[in-house]
């Protein structure tokens, strides 16, 4: 039950902050001018807006986290509204789901408004059909952006805002190069290599759920994809949010 | 009642109530913080042993820097202990339950400015295990009773600091908790906030709920506490009720006397009498009352007419400042001890 209370504060928090309505604004406008470049696109004009409107989704995403996320939990330390809720029959592991929960909640409404958009500037175009194509990519994306949200918990229960935003990006970074990162494990003899290739398990495998490229060819992604990726989601997400809650235990708001 | 542990030399603690009986119960209670670069060890409390009966109004003094802070927010779960334990309603700290019954204002309550006073209410009335519709009730009963109840739409962004405190009020009773813990309730409000801060502890105190405050104003605390714990340098100085603390001092008396021939006062009292003369009168102040028969004797002897005697009863500052100034007294002698050695 505590969960749920600090998810939907916290869900209520995102969606009362202008950052999110100015994202979405942004997003929305974003995906419609991708139908004034088609001309110059060379007859590759609904490849473009899906791959834009799909990339729009992931980055714009992103700038919430960076804006919102990675300061959820460091911000309530330093303002110390943090004190009425932790001096309440909460535990600190329920406070942080529920700061993970109402955050990704937010996120994915605003995957799914982009997605929407997405789907009606291709249905106006004439390609309604692409619409299992959008929703299997913004349900990716949505489970990246989950991830990444848990990322930014992580950093954010253990620095300030402008470090956990950093490192933040940084995992991003180093997460969508993590297969370019085991390809390179491999060129390395042993000690190297196995060091290269632990790490490059350990950080997110964010292009796990990318399928801009599919999609903007009009290809699904397949069934055990989807559930792969979901799982993964699910496992490095709980994990994660474990790794937090045991740091988070012990600290002392003074 | 309760067994009180204010000497650190004396650490034994005979016939302690079981932690149940008691509203808060710590042993040993310490925190220190390390630094992180240096590695140099700062107390914040040392080894507190305190506890407060249900039902009991208990005021926690002391000077910035003290320990009371510290010590409610490892009461509250906000620090974790360093050593030793502490018992909030017979739960131990360590557990999440022992916040079930609690209710906690810190000293200058922080809260989401994009809430309005009505959300707040709920949400913390939700966090402190009330249904929703229950939170809902309350939230509205409780605005109005600190009176913000006219304007419950306005957001907490528009609040005065002294609006935050009554709201950070009405959040630590909203679900009727059976411990109250206040730090520094009286603060950032004008006189007319501060009477209804007031009214409610005593009100609390009637409905039989436990109520542990830190406090600068001592006047407040002299008019609510049935007993004071003084903390100085991190430790317990001492716990009292404020009548005995009051009582066990040494009482100054007054006296009024004209006629009294110039000169000087004699070297065995002027440790313990001052004077002060003015146009008509002349005014004695005696430190020690055991002396003043024999002070009432020189002065007839030497011509003075006594016109009033009159006792000062020293009041809860007195003795909170007499306290803190024996506290620093002691850490100095330590300190040159120390360099010395």
């Amino acid at each position: 039950m505590m969960v749920g209370v600090i998810a939907r504060n916290t869900f209520r928090e995102a969606t009362r902050d202008r950052v999110l309505a100015g994202v979405v604004i942004a997003g929305v406008v974003l995906i419609v001018s991708t139908q004034a470049l088609g001309p110059l696109a060379l007859g590759e004009g609904t490849r473009l807006t899906v791959d834009l409107g799909l990339s729009a989704i992931s980055l714009l995403g992103l700038l919430i986290v960076l804006l919102v996320g990675t300061s959820l939990v460091a911000k309530e330390i330093e303002r110390r509204t943090i004190y009425n809720l932790l001096s309440r029959p909460i535990g600190r592991p329920a406070y942080l789901i529920g700061k993970w929960l109402g955050l990704t909640s937010a996120l994915w409404v605003v995957a799914a408004a982009l997605g929407l958009a997405l789907w009606t500037v291709l249905a106006v175009s004439g390609h309604a059909g692409q619409a299992l194509v959008v929703l299997e990519a913004a349900y990716l994306a949505s489970l990246e952006l989950a991830v990444i949200t848990a990322l930014a918990v992580l950093f954010s229960a253990l620095s300030t805002p402008v470090l956990s935003a950093l490192y933040t990006l940084g995992a991003y970074c180093v997460g969508q190069w993590s297969w370019d990162l085991r390809e390179f494990a491999h060129q390395f003899p042993a000690p190297l290599g196995a060091v290269l290739g632990a790490a490059s398990n350990l950080v997110p495998n964010l292009p796990l759920f990318n399928m801009r490229a599919l999609a903007a060819h009009g290809e699904s992604a397949s069934p055990a994809h989807l559930v792969i990726a979901t799982a993964y989601a699910a496992v490095y997400c709980g994990s994660l949010l474990a790794l937090a809650a045991a740091a988070f235990e012990s600290r002392d708001f003074k | 009642m309760q067994a009180i542990t204010g000497d650190r030399e004396d650490r034994s603690v005979p016939d302690r109530a079981p932690a149940e009986a008691c509203a808060i119960r710590t042993v040993g209670l310490t925190k220190s913080y390390r630094h992180p670069w240096t590695g140099k060890v700062v107390s914040g409390l040392e080894a507190l042993d305190l506890e407060v009966s249900r039902g009991e109004v208990m005021g926690y003094l002391g000077p910035n820097g003290a320990g009371k802070t510290t010590t409610l927010k490892l009461l509250t779960g906000l620090l974790k202990p360093t050593r030793g334990e502490a018992w909030v309603m017979g739960e131990s700290i360590a557990r999440v339950e022992s916040r079930r019954r609690l209710g906690f204002l810190p000293e200058q309550p922080y809260f989401y400015e994009y809430l309005n006073g009505i959300e707040l209410l709920e949400l913390t009335g939700r966090l402190s295990g009330l249904t929703a519709q229950d939170a809902h009730g309350r939230a509205r009963r409780w605005l109005g009773r600190v009176g913000l109840g006219a304007r419950p739409q306005l957001v907490l962004r528009k609040y005065s600091k002294g609006m935050l405190q009554r709201l950070g009020l009405a959040a630590a009773l909203l679900h009727e908790p059976e411990l109250l813990i206040l730090d520094e309730p009286m603060s950032g409000l004008d006189p007319f906030g501060r009477r209804d801060v007031r009214d409610l502890i005593l009100e609390q105190r009637e409905r039989g709920t436990t109520v542990l405050f830190s406090s600068h104003i001592l006047p407040d605390v002299e008019t609510l506490c049935d007993r004071v714990a003084i903390v100085l340098n991190g430790r317990l100085s001492r716990v009292a009720t404020v009548g005995e603390l009051v009582s066990g001092s040494r009482q100054r008396v007054e006296i009024r006397c004209t006629g009294v021939p110039r000169g000087e006062i004699a070297p065995d009292l002027r440790h313990v009498l001052e004077r002060r003369d003015h146009a008509h009168e002349t005014v004695f102040l005696l430190d020690d009352d055991s002396r003043l028969n024999h002070v009432i004797g020189l002065l007839i002897h030497a011509g003075a007419l006594v016109r009033a005697v009159t006792p000062q009863r020293a009041s809860l500052e007195d003795l909170f400042l007499a306290a803190a100034g024996a506290a620093a007294d002691r850490t100095e002698a330590r300190d040159e001890q120390r360099r010395s050695a």
